[in-house]
Formats: structure tokens, C-alpha cells, sequence
């Protein structure tokens, strides 16, 4: 077809429709009465230069920072009530999660059972966790590693069910038609296939957990974030600063750690 | 051929690997719960204790919460995480155009990558605790902290699909010599913005979560309500405030999923049962079979 001469070859633009233009308009009009109600001030992004708190955060006292007492064996203990987490979390989450899948489910009931409970369980923050463990249990870190084992199972169960959901069937139904009870079925006709993929869920978890750990102590929870509440409550920043350096860098160190031994199992 | 039948013999190894790897799994364990001082009749006790509040909390108080506006609180969260995605995502979409190593060049790239793991390596509860002394208690601190801690992860999400595009439609504008900026608007923009607003209502739910959480350290929405509750042993009241957390979230998960399933699905060929029956599995966490 050629172009007719004296109109332009370019497709029309699509007119706009009534439902988009009302949606965008919702939209907008949220988006200002939300900001209205938390009270945006677009001031503190200039005004933050000038607040005399700035120098309060320097300079950051590292003979303090390095001391072994002040920050390090906090620091342990954020990585233990990290660790029995993730052990716990993730070795429970490994039935619960097969329970969890419509493909290795025992039964109907705990099927729908397991996964409604996970999927609240879910639906509640981890410092909410944390919080409710220390008014039951006592402050410290025995409350903490309680509140991330629940987190971690809420959050390897979704990881891992999803993955079981995901796996080739045939083996399993190989194994029951060798006349398989359930459990070993899932043993030897699932569990082979998907177990790489847990280990890596895992470490992600583990990665998940070392970063929950860090504020666990703002609710009294244990861990580094109780140095870090008392600092703050000091007024002094720059301790504060120090500390989060220190984070930084190790939660760094385990993200790229653990992100490259997951390429390797995945 | 022998007429025994003969299993396959396991490979040369497992059994001492899988030794030291439960040898490590059980040291790591002894070691964790050695710094946790946790002794005997404590570890008895927990679940003993658990199981009594958890008895004070049922029923919830609602009508007393209500009352004290834990409502509002709960709305104050998600406007709370509303604008500090929408914070977010404004900040972390041009400077995740920079950052995508097709489309940006390397002394721009690498600078921004970094500043996206820096941020994302600081916690909103952290980044709260910063902001705090600057802006003072009240939500637009948590919502400062939310906006800024998006950007990592927005900023890194949305690299990550701009990294995967097709580069067709970017050599078509190289070759008609459109700029940069007409590159990125008509070549990159259009594959990438279905994806990336999607991860935006992803951000979404996750950021009601981190503002429901903000508010136990004073920094706006439901965390405070239920600090104070807890605090007075006030258990009703407290899993009133839970169960209406718990609702609001769930509530919201659903609706953005079904939205970003819209978005990146498109509404051609669902039929209306099939979406109602994937909202409904979204809510309950059960798959229809």
C-alpha cells in the first residue's frame, strides 16, 4: 500500500480511555490525601543540611566501634539468635512445606489446614513476632530466636512449597506404584530433586534472618540492635554510625557469599 | 550377569559428606543456643507461656481499640507505605536507567549499583532511627525511611528488567539516530514499564508490612497501638489491633496481586470466575485444583 500523498504514514495514537483516565485520577487524588495524611514536607530534603544533629554523627569513634565488649559480642549474638533460626525454621518448614503442596500433600485437610495457618502466620511482621515473644517470654535473645524461627518458617514454607509444587511428578508416581508408603515416596521420588533448591532457600532465609536480627533489639528483642537502641537513646550518633559501618560491611560479606553458593546449586 | 538383584551402589563420598554436613549443622546449633543463655526450665516454660497469652488474647477486644482509633493507625500504615513506594519509585526509575549495564556506560553504572546495595543493606528500622532527630516522631518519618529503603530494591528490580530487555528495538531508534533520552523512551520504556510496575505493587505490600513495623519505634501507623497494648499486658486489645493488622495485609496482598497478575497477564482470554477464584486463592493461600 503506498502512502497517500499529503497524509502522514504514522498509526493514529489510541484515544484515551474513560476507565484509564479515572483510574489515573483515583489514583492521584489517594496519593495526595496520603501524603497529606503523613504529612509530606518536601523541606527536609534541604533542611536535612542544615541540622546541627549532623554533627553529632561525626566523627565516628572507632577505638569505641572495635572494642571487643561493645559491638562484637553483641554482634555474636545477633549471628547465634541468626543461625538457630534459620536451623529451626528451615528444618521445620521442610515437612510443613511438602504438607503445603498440592503434589505431596498427605491429605485434603492438612493441605488447606497448613496452608491457611502459614498464609497468616505470614500476614504479621516480623518485629510484631519479635514483640509478642518478649512480652511472653522474657526480653533477650532467646525471645528473638523464637520470633525469626517462626518468620523463617513462615517464609521457607512459601519459598520451598512453591518449588515442591514446581517439581516433575514422575518419580514420585514411580515410587508409589512401586507400592511406596507416603513418606518414603517423597523421600526417594521428591525430595532428590528439589533438595538443591532448599538448601538455596535456605541461605537466602539465612540471609533474611541476619538482617531481621539486626533490629530485633530496638523491641528488646537481643542482638546488635539493643546496642544500637541504647546509643540512640544516648543521642550518640556517631557510636550509631559506627555500628551501621560495621553491618553494612558483614551483611554485605554474607550477601555476596551467599548469593554465589546459591548460583552454584542452582 | 548374576540373578541377584543388586541396588546401585551409592557414589563414592556421600555418606562421609553427609556426615560432616549434619556435624557442622549440629555444631552451629550447640554454638547459637550456647550464646542465647538459654537453660532448661526456660526452653520448658516458653511454650507454656506462649500458650497462656495466647489464651488472654481470645476474644479481641475490638470495640475498645476501636475507640482509641487503632483504625486510623491501620489506614495511617498503608498511606504510610503508599507514599513511601511512590517515594521509591519516582527516585528509583531514572537512576535505574543508569544502572543497567545495556544501556549506560560503566563510570555512571557502577557508582549507582553501589549506592543501591548500600541502601538496601541499611534497614527502614535503621534508617527510621536516623531520621527520627531530623524530622521528629510522627509517620513522615517512617515514611521518609520506607521511600528511601525502596529505592535499593525498586532501583535494583527494575535494573535487573531493563538488563533482560530485547535489544532490537534499541539498535531500530540507534539506527534512525535518536538520543539517548529518545532511546530509552522508545526503545527501553515501553518493555520494561509493565514489569517494573508490577514490582512497584510488589514493593507495595512489602512496605505495609515494614510500616506496621515502623510504628514500634514512633515512627507512624499500627506498630504503636500495639507496643502500648503489649506493654500494659493489655492482650484483647493487642490481638484486636494483630487481627486488624492481619486483614488489612492480607486485604492488600490480594488486591495487588490480582492488579499485578492484570498487569502482566493482560485481560485478554480470563474469564471472570477464573479471576474471582485466583483472588480468592491469593487471600487463603489454597490453589484450586
Amino acid at each position: 500500500m503506498t502512502p497517500t500523498p499529503g497524509q502522514s504514514n504514522r498509526p493514529v495514537r489510541p484515544r484515551l480511555r474513560t476507565r484509564t483516565v479515572s483510574i489515573a485520577a483515583a489514583l492521584t487524588a489517594f496519593t495526595v490525601f496520603a501524603a497529606r495524611e503523613v504529612g509530606f514536607d518536601p523541606s527536609t530534603f534541604w533542611e536535612v543540611w542544615s541540622n546541627p544533629l549532623w554533627e553529632k554523627f561525626w566523627p565516628i569513634p572507632w577505638d569505641w566501634v572495635f572494642d571487643s565488649g561493645n559491638v562484637l559480642q553483641p554482634f555474636v549474638e545477633t549471628f547465634q539468635i541468626a543461625t538457630i533460626s534459620t536451623i529451626l525454621g528451615c528444618g521445620l518448614a521442610l515437612p510443613v512445606s511438602f504438607a503445603m503442596s498440592s503434589l505431596t500433600a498427605p491429605n485434603r485437610p492438612t493441605y488447606l489446614v497448613s496452608r491457611a495457618v502459614m498464609n497468616v502466620v505470614r500476614a504479621v511482621p516480623d518485629l510484631f513476632w519479635a514483640k509478642l515473644m518478649v512480652t511472653a517470654i522474657g526480653i533477650g535473645a532467646f525471645a528473638g530466636s523464637w520470633a525469626l524461627t517462626i518468620f523463617s518458617l513462615a517464609v521457607m514454607v512459601k519459598l520451598f512449597s512453591e518449588t515442591v509444587d514446581g517439581a516433575d511428578p514422575g518419580p514420585l508416581e514411580a515410587a508409589r506404584a512401586a507400592g511406596g508408603r507416603h513418606a518414603p515416596a517423597l523421600r526417594t521420588g521428591i525430595l532428590p530433586t528439589v533438595f538443591p533448591d532448599y538448601v538455596a532457600h535456605s541461605l537466602y532465609v539465612f540471609e533474611l534472618n541476619v538482617r531481621a536480627s539486626v533490629v530485633l533489639g530496638l523491641v528488646g528483642a537481643g542482638g546488635i540492635g539493643r546496642v544500637l537502641e541504647a546509643q540512640r537513646q544516648f543521642f550518640r550518633f556517631d557510636r550509631v554510625l559506627g555500628m551501621l559501618v560495621i553491618i553494612f560491611v558483614v551483611v554485605w560479606i554474607i550477601e555476596q557469599v551467599s548469593v554465589s553458593l546459591r548460583k552454584r546449586l542452582i | 550377569m548374576t540373578a541377584t538383584t543388586r541396588r546401585p551402589a551409592a557414589p563414592r563420598g556421600a555418606r562421609e559428606r553427609r556426615w560432616t554436613v549434619a556435624l557442622v549443622i549440629v555444631v552451629a546449633m550447640v554454638w547459637s543456643v550456647s550464646g542465647l543463655n538459654v537453660t532448661l526450665d526456660r526452653l520448658l516454660g516458653a511454650p507454656g507461656d506462649a500458650w497462656a497469652i495466647l489464651r488472654q488474647m481470645v476474644p479481641p477486644a475490638f470495640a475498645r481499640v476501636h475507640e482509641r482509633g487503632a483504625v486510623g493507625k491501620v489506614f495511617e500504615s498503608v498511606y504510610i507505605a503508599w507514599i513511601g513506594t511512590v517515594i521509591g519509585a519516582l527516585l528509583s526509575l531514572p537512576l535505574a536507567f543508569l544502572a543497567a549495564h545495556n544501556v549506560a556506560p560503566v563510570w555512571i553504572r557502577v557508582p549507582i549499583r553501589q549506592l543501591f546495595n548500600a541502601i538496601r543493606a541499611v534497614p527502614e528500622l535503621i534508617l527510621a532511627v536516623i531520621l527520627i532527630p531530623i524530622t521528629g516522631l510522627g509517620p513522615w518519618a517512617g515514611t521518609l525511611a520506607i521511600g528511601i529503603h525502596s529505592i535499593g530494591t525498586l532501583g535494583k528490580w527494575a535494573t535487573e528488567s531493563i538488563e533482560s530487555i530485547d535489544s532490537g528495538p534499541i539498535e531500530a531508534v540507534e539506527s534512525t539516530g535518536g538520543r539517548w533520552v529518545s532511546n530509552m523512551r522508545w526503545a527501553v520504556f515501553p518493555q520494561v514499564m509493565s514489569t517494573i510496575s508490577s514490582y512497584w505493587l510488589f514493593r507495595f505490600e512489602i512496605n505495609v508490612r515494614a510500616s506496621a513495623v515502623l510504628g514500634m519505634i514512633g515512627a507512624g501507623g499500627v506498630g504503636s497501638e500495639l507496643v502500648s497494648h503489649l506493654v500494659f499486658r493489655d492482650f484483647p486489645a493487642a490481638s484486636a489491633v494483630l487481627v486488624l493488622t492481619v486483614g488489612v495485609v492480607l486485604t492488600i496482598d490480594t488486591i495487588s496481586a490480582a492488579v499485578r497478575r492484570r498487569i502482566i497477564t493482560g485481560s485478554v482470554g480470563k474469564s471472570e470466575p477464573s479471576r474471582s477464584a485466583e483472588a480468592l486463592s491469593d487471600l487463603t493461600g489454597i490453589k484450586q485444583r
